[in-house]
């Protein structure tokens, strides 16, 4: 690729506000990817039955039913408010999952996103407890890490994810970041003009997730992100590994001293 | 005659139902290996009643009590390879001491060092295969070199401690210019033991498993104690002459007294965040957290003893290898536990222990942005609390 051409960073821009909970999107997945299903649990957590993101199932429509009122939403009798959230893997700009792999097997492409080579893979297991948002697993079965493509192969042909393609209220809006970021702020200033004050962006860019960077697949919502279960300031290990290293160093050359304590105090002692 | 989609078992079984008469298998996922389709459901245990602390109030929301991050998917043979790893990075350091001393009368104890630092490193790597997803692709492993990940250094310090105390346990009794070969490796040896002994702490630091993450500061130094403490006792049981005895008593007294602090200084990291600190005190690796303990103040007051009483030496041994043992099996277990509950990772970052403590905090935590402007988050309206 000519260095005056890159390709633009692409990426996800999830409003959850229009998400109307139909899960066409985790099944478009499904599909496109010939990911297999995951058996048929009953879970009794409001409509989710799918819980999680996990090795595969790289879509999760979260449910949040809740007797509390929330901003633009009118309930009946009482006070009730739903909530839903398509999640996915966020292909951070620093990526845990990438950042730990031992094998080389989890690349960078040219679209910026974060992608496992299948055939690299050796399962060792370290990107799944790497990944603050919990996003990547391992399938005991198969061996390997998987997790959500960005649908590389589409976006080799020209098309967009499955997911944003079949998703009927453009929740899920696929497109270059620029563009995103753009329809983003729209979107934010349309609700908060609207009087939806809580609205915000969550991993738009670095101050909002300063710990991972910018996340290419970002989102709106309107409540405190543990609600939707993604962590409040996740933040990449690596960033704070260093500390461990430095008492690691302090660690092995005491131990160095011990032992050459040990060793000579014994040979005089035995003079 | 076409086969019907539900006359192919394979088709039916794998949970994808593609009759492969009408679509091709050529999908990202498709290569995914479906053995038992349950296998895969990414939140096992969901339809248990999660634990009381795990449930979510108005103050402290969780996702129906759901974990946030995945659980580490290591066997027990991770652990395990914590505590042959430690020996073997411990026994390479000690050999290479010894080496220094150049005293001749000490020499079989050098080579015996060497060979517990490679038979140590041999089983950790059959140890570490085991766990793989994919066994015979072990040796990616060494395809690429990548400091931001301790598990890539730790296969390549393995690779490197391996062949040089390989090298020198081999060539210990060599006549001549030979030994000074094998004497040189085992000195490259001993300079890679003294990360080696103790990076599988960095290794568990360098994951966004709360308890693990918080215990940066002090974990490498438990596991290095802890792994001077194993090598001691191992030499308490097989060491030769007094000399021998000797120098392993002293290297290992100085290992429980640092396994003892240095576990206290991991307790006060994890205490700092009470739902971080939990598996430290409550069930199995509670139990084990506080056994390993127990057991090396034990270990250390009978090591303390004359050394010539017999019985002392062997029981401070037997009781400092369950102590190294249990403290990391305990590690470990706590690890898992504190991976499944969504508060420790939570109520860390709230508390200003996640990203924050390395930079910046996330607008997130104190702060919504309205209009542009950001605002506090109790000022915001609606349910945030
Ligand atoms: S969300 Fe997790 S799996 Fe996805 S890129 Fe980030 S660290 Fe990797
Ligand atoms: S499981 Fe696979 S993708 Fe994950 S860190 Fe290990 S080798 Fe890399």
């Amino acid at each position: 690729m000519p260095a005056t051409d890159p390709t633009p960073r692409k990426g996800f821009f999830t409003d959850t506000t229009v998400c109307i909970g139909c899960k066409a999107c985790e099944v478009a997945c499904k599909q496109w990817n010939q990911l297999p299903d995951d058996g048929f649990v009953f879970t009794g957590m409001s409509y989710d039955n799918t819980c999680h993101v996990g090795a595969s199932t790289w879509r999760h429509v979260a449910f949040v039913e809740r007797p509390i009122r929330l901003q633009g939403q009118t309930a009946g009798i009482g006070d009730f408010s739903w909530l839903f959230m398509s999640d996915v893997c966020k292909h951070c700009e620093r990526a845990a999952c990438l950042e730990a792999c031992p094998t080389g097997a989890i690349i960078r492409t040219e679209f910026d996103s974060v992608y496992v080579q299948p055939d690299v893979c050796n399962g060792c297991g370290y990107c799944v407890a790497a990944c603050p948002f919990g996003v990547i697993d391992r399938r005991k079965d198969d061996g390997r890490a998987w997790k959500c493509t960005l649908c590389y192969d589409r976006l080799k042909g020209d098309m967009q994810p499955a997911c944003a393609k079949v998703c009927p209220t453009a929740s899920i809006t696929f497109g270059d970041q620029d563009e995103l970021r753009s329809k983003a702020e729209q979107r934010l200033a349309e609700l908060h003009g609207k009087g939806v004050t809580d609205a915000y962006l969550y991993g738009m860019d670095a101050e909002n997730t300063p710990g991972t960077g910018r996340l290419n697949a970002f989102f709106l919502l309107v409540d405190r992100p543990e609600v939707y279960n993604l962590p409040p300031d996740p933040v990449v290990p690596t960033k704070k590994a260093h500390a461990a290293w430095q008492a690691l160093a302090v660690a092995g050359l005491g131990m160095a001293a011990v032992a050459l304590t040990a060793a000579f105090s014994v040979r005089e002692a035995s003079r | 005659m076409t086969r019907r989609y539900r006359d192919d078992p394979a088709a039916m079984q794998d949970g994808r139902n593609v009759n492969p008469g009408l679509g091709v298998l050529l999908g990202e996922g498709a290569q995914q290996q479906v053995k038992r389709v349950e296998e895969a459901f990414p939140a096992p245990g969901v339809t248990e009643v999660p634990p009381v602390h795990a449930v979510a109030t108005a103050a402290r929301p969780t996702y129906y009590g759901q974990p946030v991050l995945k659980a580490p998917v290591w066997i027990w043979t991770v652990p395990v390879y914590f505590y042959m790893e430690g020996l073997a990075g411990a026994a390479g350091a000690l050999a290479g001491a010894v080496t220094l001393t150049g005293d001749e009368v000490l020499r079989p104890f050098v080579r015996r060092l060497r060979w517990v630092s490679v038979s140590c490193c041999a089983v950790s790597g059959g140890l570490l295969i085991a766990d793989l997803g994919r066994p015979s692709r072990f040796l990616n492993m060494l395809r690429v070199f990548r400091p931001t990940s301790p598990m890539s250094m730790g296969a390549w310090m393995l690779a490197a401690i391996s062949s040089f105390s390989g090298i020198a346990a081999l060539l210990s009794d060599a006549p001549g210019a030979l030994r000074r070969v094998g004497d040189a490796a085992g000195y490259a040896a001993a300079v890679v033991a003294l990360p080696f002994t103790g990076y599988t702490a960095v290794l568990v630091n360098n994951t966004a498993v709360p308890v693990w993450q918080s215990t940066r500061r002090s974990l490498p130094f438990l596991f290095t104690a802890s792994s001077m403490t194993s090598l001691s006792s191992l030499l308490q049981l097989t060491a030769h002459g007094a000399r021998e005895q000797q120098i392993a008593r002293r290297f290992g007294v100085a290992g429980r007294i640092a396994e003892l602090v240095s576990s206290e200084a991991v307790e006060r990291d994890a205490r700092k965040v009470p739902e971080v600190a939990r598996p430290l005190a409550e069930g199995r690796s509670g139990a084990l957290w506080k056994a390993g303990k127990a057991m090396a103040v034990a270990s250390l007051a009978l090591s303390l003893l004359p050394a010539r009483v017999k019985w002392a030496r062997t029981a401070s041994a037997v009781l400092g290898t369950a102590a190294a043992l249990s403290t990391k099996l305990a590690v470990f277990q706590a690890g898992r536990v504190s991976s499944r509950n969504p508060h420790a990772t939570f109520d860390m970052q709230r508390a200003g222990r996640g990203a924050a403590e390395v930079g910046h905090g996330s607008s997130n935590l104190v702060q919504l942005k309205v209009e542009g402007r950001l605002i506090p988050l109790d000022q915001a309206q609606g349910p945030t609390v």
